[in-house]
């Protein structure tokens, strides 16, 4: 492979992301072209991806084959190189592809909403390109940078309605909580590359999965420490329980987002990670005895809450949960050996399942929102109104119930076998995760069975019921946007989803052919997939558990029990951290924070105080009486020097404000003089300018500020006054102190000597300035001074933004207006 | 704020145009002598100000057309345009350029360094936040 190679894998990676701005340019009437061009960037994605997997091929996972690296930054370790394997090219693949398929969805669900669009695509392809990052890079720390990406990009589209406090409340949840995630992967690739030699570590996926075992010591306490970090990242981002509150609440982006990055793409970001990491770590103990229990929690969770839930988008955001904890569990089981090798099993046929039935739902389900409702309850009969996105959910469906036929229907048995398979290291506890399967089966059969009978108008279905009638808060308000429109994309809005969703039929009814394409992605794909026929014709334990599942779920399908809309308490969890951070554990905050800028200046005077004795103890010669010869011998001084005590006195013996700032402005022109005495032109040139404008902005705010009460100025006056003056006396003899040190070479003197030319300890490079001042602040201290000025500027814009102008700011034309009738005058 | 003030009024149009002309020179010559964007912009803003003071907010804005927002604005933007375009040239962060050049029908060299761009940046800041927050709390007040 050649660097060109890696040109092409970055221009895949960026293409979403640069058409979907380019469309910003468009006119925002140009609704088709938009779509169009829009369209092209994760169609390029695919087709550059596609061709760079057939022309090199997928890799082994032994040796994976990166493309060269073309440096970025290679003192971080951050440089570009990627990484098409298997895992990477399967789900670079996935997003591009369903990508694609989202645009023409969004073109659908938008309708001719052009506001809406013309800042839908450049989001979305923003996202797909931080996705396509994630998948695709090869240095570890790139895949960082991506992930945090996705983390940005995802808070832009869930709180796509800004004008909706509550979404953008949601979008926050997400984006604290994988963003906390990323933050903890951060660090395990940190530790993970110091643990494994620092700067000649490990710091590439490549290198890590061909340096295999051999190079890391499971034994390291780093490396298991690297290890939980990453997968505390994976585990946020996939929303494994308990941190799977934020995905149910991501619901309130508009469908196409959801379909995207809820189902598909973004909160598999975990589980890649997972896989990715399964070839290095899955030799830790730590690795089965994490991932099985978290996993195989949050399958039943998400499969129970799912169940009870009447919003359709939050059935399938709880059910997306549920099967993100079975892909974790499947890759935590893997690690257990069966017979001598990897108990796992196509494991990106498992993760391709899910995307293919998953996205299609939740494309219908935002179809059906648009049309009649979102709300289970009001759909009975739908299938007279709605006859193609229908057919489309209820086939999506039954590969939600893993109904033979379909991929999903292997995928389980598959998942069962691995279950199965575990009693050889795990023990009885096999059973306890069997039971925890079951009733994940069971629930998505009932599932199916409740939309099936729902949507079809048969008996059984889900009514709309009298007694709850609750406000659904996790509405997306992306359809209220009039009328509906009618044309072909209205409706050919199902296609993207019926699209999907034969893949999985394909897989079902001809394995042979889903093997042909997928096997040279997989790495663990030992025997070819069964027919669903085969495994009638061998029925083992898995089959029976599943037969048994799919009559339980029928029956509780059509039972009249759990059918009331619960709220999962994980609901509250966020909600509940907000609330102790800034309402009810803010009260023990704000005692310290008092907002009164006395009380700061007091804590900050008293830390001085404090670290002012502590050195005063640990160096007694700070206690020594300064030798200050020449003090008094300059008439001059001495006068300025009594003027400056004087009006420092007379400060707080003052009442009245405007004398204050009078007495203020004369100290600060005593000092100007001061500096002029002893020949410091530039401080006294900037001192006086300063002390012009300090005195009018203080004269200015004086009129502004309310009257000082007669309690304020009272009350602890003698002991502020105490305070006041030990500080002035500390940094006075402070100041006489360091006058004393004259043993090491100053730094004023280094400044004077490397100011105009250089000497040897800078290359003989100057500062070119014979104002030592100046050079001082332009270029030794450059960095200082655009950090000074940087602040300079934030202070000003928060003094306009605190005092909003009234009237408008006034357009050209009055402007020019203005000035003339001001010139007329 | 305005003081209607003949005296104020006529001796600020003289005082006006040397004051702004000082405070360019204080920049141009600071890199030398004592002076300096800092100064120089803290300068340029008092003239401005006063000259407010004198003549009234809008003869301010006819001589000074502009938001002080987008003085800040160009000026961060140059401040930090000079200290990225060394990086662009694999040098350090910040390095200033140094160097002499004749100017045509002059003998003496002119003596410059690149470290005066980012001093125009840093004035042009300062009278921006300077006039702003001035302009700003006195519109408050009237």
């Amino acid at each position: 492979m050649t660097t060109s190679e890696t040109i092409w894998l970055l221009l895949c990676i960026l293409a979403p992301a640069a058409l979907g701005c380019a469309t910003l340019w468009l006119p925002k009437r140009a609704i088709a072209a938009r779509t169009l061009i829009a369209l092209l960037g994760p169609v390029a994605s695919f087709v550059i991806l596609a061709q760079h997997l057939a022309a090199h091929g997928v890799s082994a996972p032994e040796a994976p084959a990166a493309t060269p690296v073309i440096e970025w930054i290679p003192v971080l370790h951050l440089n570009l190189s990627f990484l098409a394997d298997g895992l990477g090219g399967f789900f670079g693949l996935l997003v591009s592809g369903i990508g694609a398929l989202i645009v023409l969805y969004a073109r659908g669900y938008f309708g001719r909403d052009e506001a809406a669009l013309f800042r839908f695509f450049p989001t979305l392809g923003f996202f797909t390109t931080a996705m396509m990052g994630i998948v695709l890079a090869d240095y570890m720390l790139l895949t960082v940078l991506f992930w945090e990406l996705t983390s940005i990009s995802s808070f832009l589209l869930i709180g796509w309605d800004r004008d909706d406090r509550h979404a953008v409340k949601l979008a926050m949840q997400a984006f604290f909580t994988t963003g906390l995630g990323g933050m903890f992967l951060m660090g395990g690739v940190l530790m993970f590359g110091y643990a494994t030699g620092g700067d000649g570590g490990l710091w590439r996926w490549s290198e890590v999965l061909s340096a295999g075992a051999g190079r890391i010591d499971v034994s390291d306490p780093l490396i298991v420490w690297s290890f939980i970090l990453m997968l505390f990242g994976a585990a946020t981002k996939s929303a494994q329980w308990p941190f799977h509150y934020w995905l149910p609440g991501a619901m309130a982006a508009p469908t196409p987002v959801s379909a995207f990055l809820h189902s598909a793409t973004m909160v598999k970001a975990g589980v890649f990670l997972t896989g990715r990491m399964f070839p290095v770590f899955a030799a830790l103990e730590w690795w089965s005895d994490l991932i099985i229990p978290l996993g195989a929690i949050t399958m039943v969770a998400g499969a129970t809450i799912a169940l009870n839930q009447h919003d359709l988008k939050r059935i399938f955001a709880y059910t997306t949960v549920s099967q993100l904890g079975l892909l974790m569990c499947m890759y935590g089981l893997g690690s257990l050996e069966y017979h001598g090798h990897a108990n796992i099993e196509w494991d990106i046929t498992q993760i391709a399942n899910h995307a293919f039935y998953k996205a299609p739902l939740f494309i219908i389900a935002g179809a059906l929102g648009h049309y009649i409702s979102r709300d289970i309850t009001q759909l009975g009969g739908a299938i007279r109104k709605r006859p193609a996105m229908v057919i489309t959910m209820l086939l999506a469906g039954y590969a939600l119930a893993a109904g033979p036929g379909t991929i999903s229907f292997q995928a389980k048995e598959f998942f069962l076998y691995a279950i199965y398979h575990a009693q050889e290291s795990i023990g009885p506890w096999w059973m306890l995760l069997m039971a925890m399967a079951a009733v994940t089966a069971v629930c998505n059969v009932a599932i199916f069975v409740r939309l099936l009978t729902t949507l079809m108008g048969w008996p059984g279905g889900m009514k709309p019921a009298a007694a709850h009638g609750a406000h659904d808060e996790h509405d997306d308000h992306a359809h209220g946007h009039g009328e509906h429109e009618h044309g072909p994309w209205a409706h050919l809005i199902w296609i993207p989803g019926l699209a999907l969703v034969l893949l999985q039929y394909v897989g079902g009814l001809a394995p042979g052919l889903w093997g042909q394409w997928f096997a040279p992605l997989e790495s663990h794909a030992a025997e070819a997939i069964p027919t669903a026929l085969h495994a009638f014709m061998h029925p083992t334990l898995p089959l029976y558990v599943s037969l048994a599942c799919m009559a339980i779920g029928a029956a509780v399908g059509l039972s009249p029990l759990m059918r009331g809309a619960i709220v999962d308490m994980h609901d509250r969890i966020y909600p509940a951290m907000y609330w102790l951070a800034v309402t009810g554990g803010g009260r023990a905050f704000r005692t310290v924070q008092t907002g009164r800028f006395r009380h700061y200046i007091i804590f900050v005077l008293l830390a001085f105080l404090g670290a002012y004795v502590a050195s005063m103890a640990l160096d007694p010669e700070m206690l020594r009486w300064p030798a200050v010869e020449s003090a008094f011998e300059f008439i001059p001084g001495v006068l300025l020097g009594v003027i400056i005590c004087a009006t420092a006195i007379l400060m707080p013996i003052v009442q009245s404000r405007v004398v204050r700032v009078i007495i203020l402005g004369s100290c600060g022109f005593s000092v100007v003089g001061m500096y002029l005495l002893y020949q410091a032109p530039d401080l006294a040139l900037t001192q006086l300018m300063f002390e012009i404008i300090s005195v009018i902005l203080f004269v200015l705010v004086l009129r502004l500020l309310p009257d000082t009460k007669e309690t304020d100025r009272a009350s602890g006056r003698w002991w502020r006054f105490t305070l006041g003056t030990l500080t002035g006396v500390a940094i006075g003899w402070l100041t006489l102190v360091a006058a004393q040190s004259g043993a090491e070479p100053k730094l004023g003197e280094w400044f004077a000597r490397h100011s105009y030319t250089g000497t040897e300890a800078t290359d003989g490079r100057g500062g070119g300035g014979r104002n030592i001042v100046n050079v001082i602040l332009v270029d030794f201290r450059g960095f200082d001074t655009l950090g000074e000025i940087t602040v300079l500027s934030i202070a000003a814009l928060g003094v306009f933004s605190l005092f909003p102008r009234r009237k408008p700011m006034p357009t050209q034309l009055e402007f020019e207006e203005q000035i003339a009738g001001g010139a007329a005058r | 704020m305005t003081i209607s003030s003949p005296v104020l009024r006529n001796s600020m149009r003289l005082i006006l145009p040397i004051t702004l002309l000082y405070a360019m020179y204080a920049m141009l010559k600071g890199h030398h002598e004592p002076g300096g964007g800092f100064i120089g912009g803290m300068i340029f803003a008092t003239a401005i100000c006063t000259y407010r003071m004198s003549h009234g907010a809008l003869a301010q804005l006819r001589l000074m057309p502009v938001h002080p927002r987008v003085l800040i604005f160009l000026g961060l933007g140059l401040a930090l345009g000079t200290s990225v375009i060394p990086l662009l040239l694999g040098e350090p962060f910040l390095r200033s350029a140094v160097g002499e050049f004749h100017l045509p029908f002059s003998s003496h060299p002119f003596h410059y360094a690149s470290a005066m761009a980012f001093d125009l940046g840093v004035m042009l800041v300062v009278v921006g936040v300077g006039v702003g927050m001035i302009t700003q709390l006195s519109e408050e007040l009237e």
